[in-house]
């Protein structure tokens, strides 16, 4: 009769549930991923207590940079490709003086009418462009229109 | 680690007697190690770019045309001027200006719009301004619960108000 056999403490651990849950994980960071796409002008937004979200489709959005300058930018690509030509439509924002951001929030408006007016300004922008930007939007009639902020903490 | 066996391992001593159905049995040993570390890397990565919090924003509406005007009794107006270092000042009607810190703006916006309901309230931000005072202005508008307010330009007049606040 051999030695009683010292059992010897299995080491050996099943990793297999644990790869599946860190699989399912990854498929689910996967799909909810979304790239941030680039902007032409880097923003630091300010905070506000404003409990509304962001709306993510049917947006316009009119950026006010640190130096003042204006960009205007729509979501979809399509009308992108209208409003600022086949060769810039997969840019987010473009630069846009007074008069061409005028002519565009019209241009926008009448290819789609349920584009919601989005007015992203820096935290040091100065308010002079701001208001310009402010004014033409009272002009082109529109008058409901979204700041976007930041939530402040507290 | 995660390495994934073929079957018959244990019963090729069992059904193991003829030698040409034990060529066929080839052990099948796939390391999943590197596709493991891999997956964990990515989720990490995932993991780490991934935001929730969206942006918030804050509706505004604004009368579609200036000449489109209201005519508001003066004791009922309230001024909230911003001059371009950040200051704030307020007056009702034509009253000289008064000085105000931002963080008071609140309180009192509260209490004047219980002693007045009817009370206007108009925002003037100078054109130096940064576009943050606006944002916080209003922003404690909002949390005042102040509902009948409105932005205006700042002309000279407002201006030549601030100074004389400034100056006494």
């Amino acid at each position: 009769m051999p030695k009683i056999k010292k059992k010897r403490l299995g080491y050996a651990l099943d990793m297999t549930p644990m790869v599946d849950v860190a699989m399912l994980l990854l498929t689910f960071f996967m799909m909810t991923t979304q790239f941030r796409p680039e902007e032409a002008t880097a923003i630091e937004m300010p905070s506000s207590h404003a409990p509304y979200k962001m709306p993510e489709t049917n947006i316009m959005t009119v950026t006010v940079n640190k130096i003042g300058d204006i960009y205007f930018g729509v979501d979809a690509q399509s009308l992108r490709a209208q409003l600022f030509g086949e060769a810039n439509k997969l840019k987010s924002n473009m630069q846009v003086t007074p008069d061409q951001l005028r002519q565009l929030l019209v241009q926008a408006r009448i290819s789609n009418p349920k584009l919601v007016t989005l007015v992203k300004g820096d935290k040091t922008a100065p308010y002079g462009p701001v208001e310009d930007v402010l004014n033409i939007l009272r002009q082109v009639k529109i008058t409901r229109f979204n700041l976007v902020t930041e939530l402040e903490k507290n | 680690m995660g390495a994934v066996d073929s079957a018959g391992e244990s019963k090729s001593h069992a059904r193991g007697q003829k030698k040409h159905k034990k060529k066929r049995r080839l052990r099948i040993r796939i390391d999943m190690t590197p596709m493991v570390d891999v997956a964990f890397l990515l989720l990490t990565f995932f993991m780490l770019t991934t935001y929730f919090s969206k942006p918030q924003t804050m509706e505004l509406n604004l009368p579609p045309d200036e000449k489109s005007q209201v005519e508001v009794a003066e004791s009922n107006l309230l001024t909230i001027r911003v001059a371009q270092d950040g200051e704030v000042f307020w007056n009702v009607g034509t009253d000289p200006a008064n000085r105000i810190e931002m963080k008071e703006l609140r309180k009192f916006l509260k209490d004047k719009s219980k002693e007045n309901p009817k009370l206007i309230t108009l925002l003037k931000i100078h054109r130096e301004g940064k576009y943050e005072m606006l944002v916080k202005a209003m922003d404690e508008v909002a949390l005042a619960k102040v509902e009948r307010f409105s932005l205006a330009q700042m002309n000279l007049y407002d201006e030549r108000q601030i100074q004389k606040a400034r100056g006494s």
